[in-house]
C-alpha cells in the first residue's frame, strides 16, 4: 500500500469524510401522493431529485471522485401507500429491485450517451406501436440518464473550479462516452454504484469485476499507457470507495450490505477466465483489509494450488472472505434449474450466497425460508409412524405441506420499478420493460435452515425411538417441551451418544441427504408466480436466530433459546474430528440439487495461518473442499480471545471483522446475539 | 494382534509434519517432563477426565455410578455416557490396529495426491511399539511421521523407524544427571538411537523444547548442537519456546501443574549455535 492509499484509508476509518454530509427532510412521498404519481414516474423523480440535491465534493488526492453528500434517499411512498400496496401482493423486504447484479460492462463499454439513444430509437417504436407501459419506462429511464449525465457534469465543473485537471479531464469521457483507459472505467462503474443506491436499490452486487474490466487494463498495460504499480493504486483506491458510503446503507445489521464481488471462474465459452486482475484484486484486499468488497473466488478442483494459497493469504486477514465456489457443482447445477449454459458459466452471487447470472437474472434468491428443524418437530408430535422409515414418510410429506403454503403465500409477488437499474440489466431496454417486471430468469430461492441440527435430530429419533425403544416419539415431544428439565441422561443421550453430521459419519448423514433430497423434491417441478422455479437451497442469513427462537429445545439436544448453526455447518456443540469430516459429511449430499447457495462454513484457529506451510495447508484444505464436491465454502480465521476482549473493550476493537452469515462486518457493530453466535462458532475452531 | 491405548484421533494437525495430515495419539509415557502440555497422555491406562466448569449438579453421573465409597474410579466411563454437559470424557480407548487403520485410511488419496500423511504422537508412541508395528504396514504407502522421546531400547527404535518416513525425534536435555532429574530417565537410550539414527541417514526432524531456566541455557543448546552435527540425514532443528498453557489440562487429568520454573521468564532461543555447526536451525 502506497503513501496515498495508506492515507486515504486512515482518513477513512476516522470517518473524515462525514463532514460532506447533510441530512435532507425529504417529502418527496407526499408530494407524489398528493400528485397521485405512477410508481415508475416516482422511481424516475426520485433519482432526479436525489441526485439533484447532491452536491460535488472531492476529497484529497482522489482520483475515482463520487462520495455521498445526502445522507437520507427520499422515500417514494408514504407508509400508507405501503401498506395499501402490500395488501395488495407481496413486495420483498422494502419492495424494491434489489440482491442482483447488473450488467455493469455493456454499460461501461458503450457510455450512457449510447444508452440514451437506444431509449430514444426505442421510443419510436414504443410510440408507433401505442405501448403505454413502454413508453413510460423509457421516459424515466431516459429521466435516470440525464440525472446521472447531470451530476456528472456539475462532478466536472467543480473539477476544473478546484484544479481537479485529471478528475474533470476523466469526468468529461465519462460516463457520458464509454471508457477508454482503466482509470476511466474506474470511475464510471463508481459512477454506476453509486447511482443504483441512490435510485432506492440496494445489495447491488459488483458482478464479475475481473472479467467486464480486465480488457481495459490490459489495454492500458499493452499500450504502456499505465504501469502496474499505477494501476494497484488506482484499484486499491476503488476498491476503497466501496466502504465509503457503506454506512448509510444498513441491511439487518450493519455491514450487510450486498457489495459481493465474484472472482476468477471460467469465461461463457467456458476457458479458464482467471487474469492477472484477478490475483491484483485479492492481493489488494490483502492490504487494504476492509470489509468491503466481499471477495468471492470462483474454483475447481483442477485450481492451481498458488491461487488457493493467495486467496488464502486473504482469509487470513480475518475479514471472511474470499468466499469459494466450485464451478464443477454450481454451473451443473444451474443448467439443471433451467439456465442456459453460457449464463450458467457466467454466474455470481447475490448478496451473500445466492448464485445468480448478472444482467439477465432477476431472480428472488432469498424470497423464503424453511427451518428444516421445526419440519422435524411438527413430524414429531404428528406422526404415528411404528418405523423410522414411515416417520421419514411422514417428514417428506410434512416438507411438501410446508411447501405448499409457502408456495400460497408468495403467489403474487411484485417489485416496484427501477428504471435506471434496468437501464443497466440485458435486454430492458429493448424490450421496453422494467427489470422490476421480471428478465430472462424470474426464479425464487428458499433457504433451508438448521440442516444439521435437523438431521442430528432425526437421528436421535432414529436412534432413541425406533432402534434403542427408549422412549416413545410422545415422550421424546414432553422432554423436549420441558427443555429436558430432569433428564439428565436422556439429555446426554441426545447430545454425546446419539451420532452427529460433521465427523463423517455415513448413517447421520445419510439423514441430512434425504432431508435435502425431501426439500429439493418439495420444489421440483412447481413455478412461481413471475414465470421462474423454486431453488431450494442451504443457506440461513439471519433465520438461524429467528427460527431457531420460535422452536422449544431439539431432540439432538439443542435447548431452548440456543440457536441453529447458520449456514451450512455442524450444529454449535458438536465436537469434530476436525474439518476433512466435517468437508466429508457435508459434501455427500446431492448439492446439485440444493444449489441456491448457501456456504459449509468451517472456522479455522487464526495460528494456523501462522504456521510454517499454514497457508500452503488451509489452501489444500480448500482444494479437498473442490474434490469433494462442495458446493461454496466459507472460512474463517478466527481467535475466541480476541472476539471476548472485544465484546469486553469495544472501543479497542473497532476494526475487528467477522464473517456474520453470508457477509463480514465490523464486530462490535453486531447485536450482543450474533457476537455470541459467532464466539460460539469459534470456539469449536479447528486447527489449533 | 495387539491393541493400542490411543487418546485422540485428530485430523487437520498442523505441526507434525507435511501437508495436512491426522495425527493419532498413544496414551502412555515413561517420562515426566515438567512441562508436558499433554498430561492425559501420560498414564498407561484409560482414565476419566473431568472439566467441571460446565457442570449443572444434576447428580446424573453419581446415580449411575458402580464405585463403593472409597474405592478409586475404574475408569468403566459409565458416568461420561450420562452427564449432559459434556463434563467428563473417557479418555483411552483400545484399538485394533485394522479397524484404527480403516478409520485413518478413509483420506488415503488425499494424502497420497497432496502430499500429507498420518503422524504418531502421544504419549510416547515407542512405548506400544508392537501395535505400532502391526500398524505402521496397514497404513502404506501413506507418508508416515513420528514424534518421540527416542526412550526405547535400540532393537525397537529401529524396527519401528524403519516403517516411518519422517522422525521428529526430540533432544530435551544434554547432561545425563539434568534429564534424569528433569524426566525421571536416563538419557543414554536417547542418545544411543539418536546416534544411530544419524548414521542410518534416516529424514528426521530434531525438536528442541526451550523450557526457560531449565534447558534454554546456552551451555546446553551448545551440546544439543554437539550432538546434533555431523553427517545424517537431519533436515533441520526446530527449536520450541515454552508457550503459557501448558498447564491447562493438568485439573481435567486429576492433576496439579507443578512446572518448577518460572513460566513468565523469557526463552533464550540460540538458532546461531547450530547453524555455526553447519545445521539449518528455526524457532518455532
Ligand atoms: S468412570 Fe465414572 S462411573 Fe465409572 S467409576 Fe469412574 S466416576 Fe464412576
Ligand atoms: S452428570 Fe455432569 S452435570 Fe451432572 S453432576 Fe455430574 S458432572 Fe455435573
Amino acid at each position: 500500500m502506497n503513501e496515498r492509499i495508506a492515507t486515504q484509508r486512515d482518513g477513512l476509518l476516522a470517518f473524515s469524510h462525514h463532514h460532506l454530509r447533510r441530512d435532507v427532510k425529504w417529502n418527496l412521498a407526499q408530494n407524489f401522493a398528493s400528485r397521485k404519481l405512477q410508481p415508475m414516474e416516482r422511481a424516475a423523480e426520485g433519482l432526479a431529485n436525489m441526485l439533484a440535491a447532491e452536491k460535488p465534493a472531492f476529497l484529497a488526492d482522489e482520483r475515482i471522485a463520487y462520495i455521498r453528500t445526502v445522507k437520507q434517499i427520499p422515500d417514494l411512498y408514504t407508509e400508507e401507500e405501503m401498506t395499501a400496496l402490500r395488501a395488495k401482493a407481496y413486495y420483498h423486504e422494502k419492495g424494491v429491485v434489489f440482491n442482483f447484479s447488473p450488467d455493469f460492462g455493456s454499460t461501461i463499454k458503450a457510455g450512457l450517451l449510447a444508452r440514451k439513444q437506444e431509449i430514444q430509437a426505442r421510443m419510436k417504436r414504443a410510440t408507433d406501436d401505442n405501448d403505454q407501459e413502454g413508453q413510460e419506462f423509457l421516459a424515466s429511464a431516459l429521466c435516470g440518464i440525464n440525472a446521472v449525465l447531470d451530476l456528472a457534469d456539475r462532478y466536472r465543473q467543480a473539477a476544473v473550479a478546484a484544479g481537479r485537471d485529471e478528475l474533470a479531464k476523466l469526468l468529461a469521457r465519462v460516463p457520458a462516452y464509454g471508457a477508454s483507459t482503466f482509470h476511466e472505467a474506474l470511475q464510471f462503474l463508481r459512477i454506476l454504484h453509486y447511482t443504483l443506491w441512490c435510485e432506492g436499490e440496494y445489495h447491488v452486487g459488483i458482478g464479475r469485476f475481473d472479467q467486464y474490466i480486465y480488457p481495459y487494463l490490459k489495454a492500458d498495460l499493452d499500450a504502456g499507457r499505465i504501469s502496474k504499480d499505477e494501476a494497484y493504486d488506482l484499484l486499491a483506491e476503488f476498491f476503497l470507495s466501496f466502504n465509503r458510503d457503506s454506512d448509510l446503507y444498513v441491511g439487518v445489521q450493519q455491514g450487510d450490505n450486498g457489495q459481493t464481488l465474484m472472482l476468477g471462474g471460467c469465461t461463457r465459452d467456458g476457458q479458464d477466465a482467471y487474469n492477472l486482475l484477478t490475483s491484483m484484486c485479492l492481493e489488494v484486499c490483502c492490504e487494504l483489509k476492509l470489509i468491503d468488497p466481499k471477495i468471492n473466488l470462483r474454483i475447481t478442483p483442477r485450481t492451481p494450488l498458488s491461487v488457493l494459497e493467495l486467496a488464502t493469504q486473504l482469509t487470513k486477514q480475518g475479514l471472511g472472505f474470499p468466499q469459494y465456489s466450485n464451478d464443477d457443482v454450481v454451473i451443473p447445477a444451474l443448467v439443471k434449474f433451467g439456465y442456459e449454459l453460457e449464463d450458467a458459466r457466467d454466474y455470481s452471487v447475490a448478496a451473500c450466497w445466492e448464485f445468480i447470472i448478472p444482467g439477465c437474472g432477476m431472480d428472488i434468491p432469498n424470497i423464503g425460508a424453511f427451518s428444516m428443524p421445526r419440519m422435524v418437530d411438527t413430524v414429531m408430535r404428528s406422526s404415528k409412524a411404528k418405523t423410522f422409515d414411515d416417520f421419514m414418510a411422514d417428514v417428506r410429506q410434512q416438507t411438501r405441506a410446508e411447501a405448499d403454503k409457502l408456495e400460497a403465500s408468495l403467489s403474487n409477488v411484485d417489485m416496484l420499478p427501477g428504471p435506471f437499474a434496468s437501464v443497466l440489466c440485458t435486454g430492458r431496454i429493448d424490450t421496453a420493460r422494467d427489470v422490476s417486471r421480471g428478465n430472462k430468469y424470474n426464479n425464487f430461492g428458499v433457504h433451508g435452515t438448521g440442516l444439521a441440527t435437523a438431521a442430528d435430530s432425526l437421528m436421535a429419533i432414529k436412534q432413541l425411538v425406533f432402534t434403542q425403544k427408549r422412549l416413545t416419539l410422545t415422550e421424546l415431544a414432553a422432554a423436549v417441551d420441558n427443555n429436558f428439565n430432569g433428564q439428565p441422561e436422556l439429555l446426554a443421550a441426545t447430545r454425546y451418544d446419539v451420532p452427529k453430521m460433521g465427523n463423517d459419519n455415513d448413517e447421520v448423514d445419510a439423514l441430512g441427504t434425504a432431508l435435502l433430497d425431501a426439500f429439493a423434491d418439495a420444489w421440483a417441478g412447481r413455478r412461481n408466480c413471475r414465470g421462474g422455479i423454486w431453488r431450494a437451497g442451504t443457506g440461513s442469513a439471519m433465520y438461524y436466530i429467528w427460527h431457531a427462537n420460535e422452536l422449544p429445545a431439539s431432540p439432538d439436544g439443542r435447548l431452548k433459546g440456543h440457536p441453529f448453526p447458520a449456514n451450512y455447518a455442524p450444529s454449535l456443540n458438536v465436537r469434530v474430528k476436525g474439518p476433512m469430516s466435517v468437508v466429508k459429511s457435508f459434501t455427500k449430499e446431492h448439492l446439485q440439487r440444493v444449489c441456491n447457495g448457501g456456504p459449509l462454513t468451517l472456522e479455522i484457529h487464526d495460528s494456523a495461518f501462522r504456521e510454517a506451510d499454514g497457508i500452503r495447508k488451509v489452501a489444500q484444505l480448500v482444494q479437498f473442499f473442490a474434490q469433494q464436491g462442495g458446493h461454496q465454502l466459507q472460512l474463517n480465521a478466527v481467535n475466541r480471545d480476541r472476539l471476548k476482549e472485544a465484546q469486553k473493550h469495544p472501543e479497542a476493537y473497532r476494526n475487528l471483522i467477522v464473517r456474520v452469515w453470508g457477509w463480514s462486518g465490523y464486530f462490535i457493530e453486531l447485536d450482543k446475539e450474533y457476537q455470541d453466535h459467532v464466539i460460539q462458532r469459534v470456539e469449536m475452531s479447528m486447527g489449533s | 494382534m495387539s491393541r493400542g491405548l490411543i487418546f485422540e484421533v485428530r485430523e487437520f494437525c498442523l505441526h507434525d509434519g507435511p501437508g495436512i495430515r491426522t495425527t493419532v495419539f498413544f496414551k502412555g509415557c515413561p517420562l515426566r517432563c515438567p512441562w508436558c502440555h499433554n498430561p492425559e497422555g501420560l498414564s498407561f491406562a484409560p482414565q476419566l477426565l473431568i472439566a467441571p466448569q460446565s457442570c449443572v449438579h444434576c447428580g446424573a453421573c453419581k446415580r449411575v455410578c458402580p464405585r463403593q465409597p472409597g474405592e478409586p474410579c475404574r475408569a468403566c466411563g459409565a458416568c461420561s455416557k450420562v452427564c449432559p454437559q459434556g463434563c467428563r470424557r473417557l479418555c483411552g480407548v483400545w484399538r485394533e490396529p485394522a479397524e484404527l487403520a480403516a478409520e485413518l485410511l478413509r483420506d488415503r488419496d488425499f494424502f497420497l495426491n497432496n502430499g500429507g500423511g498420518i503422524s504418531f504422537s502421544g504419549g510416547e508412541p515407542l512405548a506400544q511399539a508392537e501395535f505400532l508395528l502391526e500398524l505402521c504396514p496397514l497404513l502404506k504407502p501413506v507418508h508416515l511421521a513420528m514424534e518421540t522421546s527416542g526412550y526405547a531400547p535400540l532393537a525397537t527404535y529401529q524396527r519401528v523407524v524403519e516403517h516411518i518416513d519422517l522422525v521428529f525425534q526430540d533432544l530435551k536435555h544434554a547432561d545425563p544427571t539434568e534429564h534424569r532429574r528433569l524426566t525421571g530417565v536416563d538419557n543414554a537410550p536417547i542418545l544411543r538411537n539418536l546416534a544411530w539414527l544419524k548414521e542410518s541417514g534416516h529424514a528426521f526432524i530434531a525438536r528442541i523444547p526451550l523450557i526457560p531456566g531449565v534447558t534454554d541455557s546456552e551451555d546446553n543448546q551448545r551440546r544439543c548442537a554437539d550432538l546434533l552435527s555431523g553427517p545424517s540425514g537431519m533436515l533441520r532443528v526446530e527449536l520450541l519456546p515454552y508457550h503459557l498453557g501448558a498447564g491447562s489440562k493438568y485439573a481435567m487429568a486429576g492433576l496439579k501443574y507443578q512446572p518448577g520454573f518460572d513460566e513468565h521468564a523469557a526463552v533464550q532461543p540460540r538458532p546461531d549455535l547450530f547453524q555455526d555447526r553447519g545445521l539449518k536451525c528455526v524457532v518455532m
